[in-house]
């Protein structure tokens, strides 16, 4: 799993195609395409209610989409939630998505849950390890209920339970939501060593539009549905103007 | 643009959260950021320690409770056993009832239907086919699994009330339908059939053979029921319990968990009623009425929902206090019935296992402290 990838043909891993979704009546998506290569770490920009939750919603499963998602080639559009995840798709939801009574490891097996078969109890051991390597504070904790844990530990085991699944495509959405900035610039900093180590392809959706220009390669912002601006993140970053007018804050 | 407020966090539930197990040695966090440090090394070496320390005494009580179960029967007088094998015929079908809405979250208002289908069952093996008693278990076990698969079926779509009303239903429909196939069921005279008598080897009195099937029973269902909420199957019932969206991006299928969760449920509650035909040896619509149901959830939420312990303790609430109420007050024991339910909520909101939890701390902390 941990052997990088070359880049794949065409350069795109996965790629969005003129995506709608919305939840009942209301349309939040509004035809938006985006491709990111194999590898790479995507960053989602916008301010409030722009639509990137959905995004990452729409991507894993989560909501009614109409358009195409491709991942590797396989369409993961119209799929359940669990039947994406079977594919190899991770997703850290919006406030963790902690499982508050079970103990920290329960979760963490729990994000291996749809992998299974032959091996499959030496290589969830081994990835626990690999986990607690990244995280060793849950190491400490693992007989802990969850529910203990403060909230960069809970964002911690959110991350490293959605690194059980040994994703292909992990989503994270907002990680540094209500977190101070040195457990932020921590958790960024695992984000991007994963990364590098096993060739994750990453998206992350974040306010802090600073931290994740950081550790992207890309980056896309969103407004009311639509991406307004794309490109490499360093030029994201250096377009000061542009960013500030739709951002709403400096970069 | 509502991107914030879809699935809002919390449906409206008739279950609450519960304390798993309440037995993990869980102290609230000491508010440390989550980086890692020497301190949390060391307070989490105590804390193995201690954990050790009551996994321990947890298991000499349990050896000792079982010491006492196998001793009791030969010391009391044969009413008493007959009314602990009844305490136990609950229990058992509590342990069912536990899983279900203690640990998958869902709720039932009928699981007296899936005790009345296993008694049923039972009864209706001896009474036409003369079936030999051991094996009427794994039938009504099965069947009940088979049916509460199908019933649960509402609860992949519905949650809290709605799924409370529809769990309804099927106990109350289940007391005419018994009723109206009176060639098989015997209507509402019910069926009396010979009780399993003890084999000559064991020297027993029949009351005590009786009592031993049931601990048999209950020490197997207690086992499976804890190696289930231990599996991959249990961490997904509890997780759809925690939290569903979360639970479906890890991959677990709901609607199959859901489901399951019934009908492990059912077939614990099944187990339960063939003992009770076993023990009783009699079968009535009248006995499975509604209020058998009511009278389970209300037994299991007194006892400790969602703990190891609940189940027995509910077992002894629903067995001693209706006849305790009726030594208080002869006119009207429901209502002493009623009162008393609702004063051990007040004074243990988290059942009597958590107050018997409560107290062992107090106790620990104090003598620590000696």
């Amino acid at each position: 799993m941990s052997e990088r990838s070359e880049p794949a043909a065409g350069d795109a891993f996965l790629a969005v195609e003129d995506l709608h979704a919305g939840y009942g009546d209301a349309r939040v998506l509004h035809g938006v395409s985006l491709r990111v290569g194999q590898g790479e770490i995507c960053a989602i920009l916008g301010p409030n209610g722009a639509g990137k939750t959905t995004l990452l919603r729409a991507l894993s499963g989560m909501c009614r989409v109409r358009g195409s998602v491709r991942l590797d080639g396989t369409d993961l559009a119209g799929r359940s939630p669990d039947a994406v995840a079977r594919r190899g798709v991770a997703h850290v939801p919006e406030g963790r998505g902690t499982f508050m009574p079970l103990t920290v490891e329960e979760n963490l097996r729990l994000g291996a849950f749809a992998r299974r078969g032959r091996g499959a109890r030496q290589s969830v051991a081994d990835d626990l390890d690999r986990v607690y390597g990244y995280f060793p504070v849950l190491r400490t904790r693992m007989r802990q209920v969850a529910g203990s844990l403060s909230g960069g530990e809970q964002q911690m085991l959110a991350i490293g339970r959605a690194l059980m699944l040994r994703p292909r495509l992990l989503l994270l959405d907002e990680p540094s939501l209500g977190l101070a900035p040195l457990v932020t610039r921590e958790l960024f900093g695992i984000v991007r060593t994963i990364n590098a180590e096993e060739g994750t392809t990453v998206v992350v959706v974040e306010q802090n539009a600073h931290l994740a220009l950081g550790v992207a390669q890309q980056a896309h912002v969103l407004e009311t549905g639509r991406i307004v601006l794309s490109g490499s993140a360093e030029r994201i970053q250096a377009d000061e103007q542009v960013a500030q007018s739709y951002l709403g804050y400096r970069v | 643009m509502s991107e914030r407020s879809e699935r809002g966090p919390a449906r409206p539930s008739l279950v609450a959260p519960v304390a798993d197990e309440g037995d993990h040695v869980s102290e609230p966090s000491d508010g440390r950021a989550g980086l890692p440090g020497q301190a949390a090394e060391a307070s989490a070496g105590a804390r193995g320690w201690r954990g050790a320390l009551v996994a321990r005494w947890r298991g000499i009580a349990v050896v000792a409770l079982l010491a006492v179960a196998i001793y009791a029967p030969f010391e009391l007088v044969p009413f008493r056993v007959f009314q602990f094998t009844m305490v136990l015929v609950y229990a058992v079908a509590l342990i069912g009832l536990n899983l279900l809405v203690g640990h998958a979250g869902q709720i039932s208002l009928g699981h007296g239907a899936f005790f009345a289908v296993g008694a049923y069952t039972t009864a209706i093996m001896f009474d036409r086919w003369d079936v030999p008693y051991p094996l009427t278990l794994p039938a009504a076990a099965a069947l009940a699994f088979v049916l509460g698969w199908a019933f649960g079926l509402p609860a992949v779509r519905l949650h809290g009330l709605y799924l409370a009303l529809v769990t309804l239903a099927i106990a109350i429909f289940l007391v005419p339908l018994l009723k109206r196939f009176e060639s098989v069921t015997g209507g509402s005279m019910g069926l009396t059939l010979a009780k399993p008598a003890p084999p000559a080897w064991t020297g027993l009195a029949p009351d005590q053979w009786l009592y031993f099937l049931a601990l048999a029973v209950t020490v197997v269902a207690v086992l499976l029921a804890r190696n289930l909420l231990r599996s991959r199957v249990g961490r997904a019932m509890r997780a759809v319990r925690d939290n569903e969206a979360a639970a479906e991006v890890m991959g677990v299928r709901l609607a199959f968990y859901k489901t399951l969760a019934f009908a492990w449920s059912a077939m614990f509650a099944g187990a339960a009623g063939c003992v009770y035909t076993w023990v009783i040896g009699f079968v009535s619509p009248d006995s499975f009425a509604v209020t058998l149901s009511i009278t389970l959830l209300a037994g299991l939420v007194v006892g400790g929902l969602g703990s190891p312990a609940g189940p027995l303790l509910g077992g002894l609430f629903v067995m001693f206090v209706p006849s305790l109420s009726q030594d208080v007050n002869e006119a009207a024991p429901g209502v002493v019935f009623g009162l008393l339910i609702i004063a051990v909520m007040y004074v243990a909101p988290t059942g009597l296992a958590g107050l018997a939890g409560r107290a062992a701390r107090t106790i620990g902390r104090t003598l620590r402290r000696e």
